[in-house]
């Protein structure tokens, strides 16, 4: 019945020549501060347009997206942590290709803007390549948070080298302290910090071309390298180096971790974690000053320069309106961008953005990190199938923190690997 | 002869053994929880539920004021002031305190610690410090000073507030008393009386009092702290209400009217029907999501409060018929043939003799519908819960809490414990015949 008025409206609107006004469903991976926060950049989109825009979260997202669309009863707009999922559901015909020139678009405004091109195209079920993610909301992920209060009481400078790294951290063991808090919990999703480790090691180990060829499967995760590098993560694992030891760590949720920094005693001294996580900080923390970040560090002996790791999410129209596509086009404004970026934890690429509108000065900073990196790479697992990026890889990461062994563990992903194959 | 009637089995000190097994199972998470729900974050960080009624020790990061407001007394900078009050908590005695985290129990109250900027610091045991400095004080920001302080056991109404609304509770009390005292009142001045609708009376005239209040004077003072969080919740609560009342109701009423078919009318073919809805309560629900689904799309009902209670219905009647139908085959076979010479018919002997005689049995089967479309999760998510948020339940919203709040453990053991509420005031309300019925069907 809504659906007909609304419909009714609509024509009166159009025939009266004004802008028709409709209603826009947003369905989201977001839930509490990052909600709060969209919904403000939605309803300067509803308050220029006119249009009736609702936002749910859910944070079993992956999940329940692929129940919606394969019932039909998919929002229309549809805001992707994984481009993998989002090329998955293309290839059935769950997405809507966006309006012509919006790939010029991109290519012109978005720094490295063939590279977003390029990760928002997928095959459609016609077997042609079609653009049907519009990126908005850029995370780093190669961060690690530290509390500077606790790292000068000890004395503990911060680490330029992934030897230093590794030294920093025998030397707070050994000074009778825990160096790292590491949670893998994340409802539907637990698992995921784990596979953005392996990642990042994978970049500082290997050259970006061997990353890329296994985010393809084209070398298998059984490869010594793939395995060396969950080997590498392995050695953050040990129970003297993380807080509560390895066992906790399948079972802490990400989002809880951090607040061992922040204890009495301090739990832990370091987190490795993307550049959303100040949300969950606890309240009041002020980042900069309580809380601060440097960058996860390369190997100075492997000549690998600074690999960055990065994500983002993808805004795609899974039931298609003429809403839908106004918000995409919408999107394109640098104001879209800079009110989330007056808020928390909000990166872009967009080039045509005024940097002083950044809440504060960390934000900035972490753009320069984004800046000096010699390697960009995207967040691999997100670009790996979904059963594989958001399925095995997972599940696989939380065996091994339980004590699986890696090549194993290798073995079981890329079986799940060759079955979907 | 063991098992007669009134001779005790040797194996009753392991039933009772394994009574209180269950009783103790059960009670211990839902007390601890009921506990935490009082408590605030620092104490159910420090300490476990059954600690809380002594007082703990506890570690705090506590700040002086910042180097702003330092004042010059003798050529000399000064900053003073209590931590304690700095931080917005009450005073507390302080056994030990430090400056570095590396040593957080350096020194004793009254003490004087050398900053590593240049200057000291005194703390004493109530929390007063003093910071003198040669050099003004630079930055932004207090020294952090960490304590070891004895904090009083407190119990508090915050989280509730926090959930539900400011207030909530401490006016739904004050309510439910006057409702108590108008409902024994009433009894009280028809004590003479008798009949059916004398009985219910007092209950429907307390209820009607508890609605009264609660719509003249309001259940919150306004504004909570977290707005957002406490109109989810008290959304999802009617929300949830509008789900599980008829999500009940409805296979109850299909389900009377089957089991008396299939234990009473004899009709080709009943054998086999009983065996089939046997043979669907092993059919998991989660099979029929996806084509269930597609299915309300495709002939319009859609996500909404219709499909749910459908889905809910469809998923309920198995078990449903089955109990009510294995109840009623046990009823004497006397009445209702008494009934059949009598000249009743099918309807009037179901609705005057078998129904009343199934009372228990209905109402157990109502409690179980009642407390698994109240803790449901997945058909709500599959069937209510859209893309416009309008609709939403409580399991849901704590799901969301969980997502949003996943450390703050006062928050989720409140939410917890008020949805836990209402399955509880049902349970507690109905359980005779819960007993009564579960029987229903095992005993002839």
């Amino acid at each position: 019945m809504k659906h007909v008025l609304l419909a009714g409206a609509a024509a009166l609107a159009l025939t009266a020549g004004s802008v028709r006004a409709e209603q826009l469903t947003v369905f989201g991976p977001w839930l509490g501060p990052d909600q709060e926060n969209v919904e403000k950049v939605l309803a300067a989109f509803a308050a220029e347009t006119g249009h009736d825009v609702r936002y749910v979260g859910s944070d079993s997202f992956e999940q329940q997206i692929v129940v919606d669309a394969e019932a039909g009863s998919a929002p229309n707009i549809a805001v992707f942590p994984q481009p993998g999922l989002a090329a998955d559901m293309a290839k059935r015909g769950f997405l809507t290709p966006l309006a012509e020139g919006t790939a010029e678009w991109i290519r012109d405004n978005y720094a490295a803007g063939q590279s977003w091109v390029d990760l928002g195209t997928y095959e459609g079920p016609d077997g042609q390549p079609h653009l049907y993610g519009f990126f908005y909301k850029v995370d780093v992920k190669s961060l690690v948070w530290y509390v500077p209060e606790n790292f000068e009481d000890a004395g503990y400078e911060i680490p330029q080298t992934m030897e230093e790294l590794k030294a920093l951290t025998e030397q707070i063991v050994a000074d009778g302290g825990t160096p790292w808090c590491i949670g893998l919990g994340s409802g539907g999703a637990t698992g995921w910090p784990a596979t953005d480790w392996v990642e990042d090691l994978m970049l500082r180990t290997q050259p970006p071309e061997v990353y890329d060829a296994w985010v393809k499967n084209e070398i298998p995760f059984t490869d010594e390298r793939v395995i060396a590098a969950i080997d590498e993560f392995g050695w953050f694992l040990r129970d003297e180096f993380v807080a509560g030891g390895r066992k906790a760590v399948a079972s802490t949720d990400f989002r809880d971790s951090p607040k061992g920094l922040f204890t009495s005693p301090p739990q832990c001294y370091m987190h490795r974690q993307a550049s959303f996580i100040p949300a969950f900080f606890p309240e009041g923390t002020v980042v900069g000053e309580d809380a601060d970040f440097f960058y996860f560090p390369a190997y100075e002996g492997k000549d690998l320069g600074k690999p960055v790791l990065g994500a983002g999410t993808l805004w795609a129209i899974t039931n298609e309106n003429q809403a839908a596509h106004d918000l995409i086009k919408w999107l394109q404004k640098p104001e879209a961008h800079e009110i989330w970026m007056g808020l928390k934890g909000f990166l872009t690429p967009h080039k045509g953005v005024d940097p002083s509108k950044f809440s504060d000065p960390t934000l900035r900073k972490m753009n320069d990190i984004l800046l000096a990196a010699t390697t960009f790479r995207f967040d691999g697992s997100d670009l790996m199938p979904g059963a594989i990026g958001a399925g095995a890889f997972w599940t696989g990461m939380v065996d091994y923190a339980g004590g699986k062994p890696a090549a194993e563990v290798a073995a079981e992903i890329q079986a799940a690997w060759d079955a979907i194959k | 002869m063991d098992n007669i009637a009134g001779t005790r089995s040797a194996l009753g000190w392991a039933v009772n053994l394994s009574v209180l097994a269950l009783v103790l199972l059960w009670l211990f998470p839902t007390v601890g929880l009921f506990v935490s729900s009082f408590r605030t974050a620092d104490q159910i960080a420090t300490t476990g539920w059954w600690k809380a009624l002594v007082p703990a020790e506890q570690n705090l990061t506590l700040r002086t004021a910042p180097p702003e407001t330092q004042r010059e007394e003798n050529g000399r900078y000064v900053i003073a002031g209590n931590l304690f009050l700095e931080d917005g908590r009450e005073p507390a005695e302080i056994s030990a305190w430090g400056i570095s985290s590396r040593a957080i129990d350096a020194y004793r109250p009254g003490e004087t610690a050398e900053l590593r900027r240049g200057g000291t610091i005194t703390v004493e045991a109530n929390g007063d410090y003093r910071m003198e400095s040669a050099e003004p004080f630079t930055g932004s920001r207090g020294q952090r000073v960490f304590v070891t302080a004895e904090i009083p056991p407190e119990f508090t109404l915050e989280n509730y507030d926090k959930v539900l609304g400011k207030g909530v509770v401490k006016r739904l009390a004050v309510y439910a008393l006057a409702a108590l005292i108008f409902a024994f009142a009433v009894r009280w001045s028809l004590r003479d009386r008798e009949g059916w609708l004398v009985a219910a009376l007092p209950t429907v005239a307390g209820l009607a009092l508890l609605v009264a209040l609660s719509l003249v004077f309001g259940l919150s003072e306004g504004e909570a702290e977290g707005a957002q969080t406490t109109d989810n919740m008290s959304r999802a609560f009617f929300s949830t209400l509008t789900v599980v009342i008829p999500a009940t109701v409805i296979p109850i009423t299909i389900a009377a009217f089957a089991a008396y078919a299939l234990a009473w009318m004899e009709f080709p073919g009943r054998a086999l029907l009983i065996a089939a809805v046997v043979g669907l309560l092993v059919v998991p629900l989660q099979l029929a999501l996806i084509p269930l689904l597609k299915l309300h799309l495709a002939i319009g009902i859609g996500k909404g409060y219709l499909g749910v209670w459908l889905a809910h219905t469809g998923f309920g009647l198995p078990l449903a018929i089955y109990l009510l139908r294995n109840y009623m085959v046990g009823l004497p076979r006397d009445i209702i043939e008494c009934a059949k010479v009598d000249g009743a018919t099918d309807f009037q002997i179901f609705a005057r003799i078998v129904l009343p005689l199934s009372f228990p049995a209905l109402a157990s089967f109502a409690i179980f519908q009642f407390l698994w479309t109240w803790n449901d999760l997945l058909v709500a998510k599959v069937f209510l819960i859209d893309a416009t948020g309008e609709t939403t339940v409580m399991t849901n919203a704590i799901v969301e809490l969980l997502g949003t709040r996943g450390g703050n453990w006062e928050i989720l053991a409140t939410a917890a414990f008020v949805s836990m509420a209402v399955p509880l005031v049902v349970f507690f309300a109905m359980q005779k015949y819960l007993v009564r019925g579960l029987l229903a069907g095992s005993v002839k």
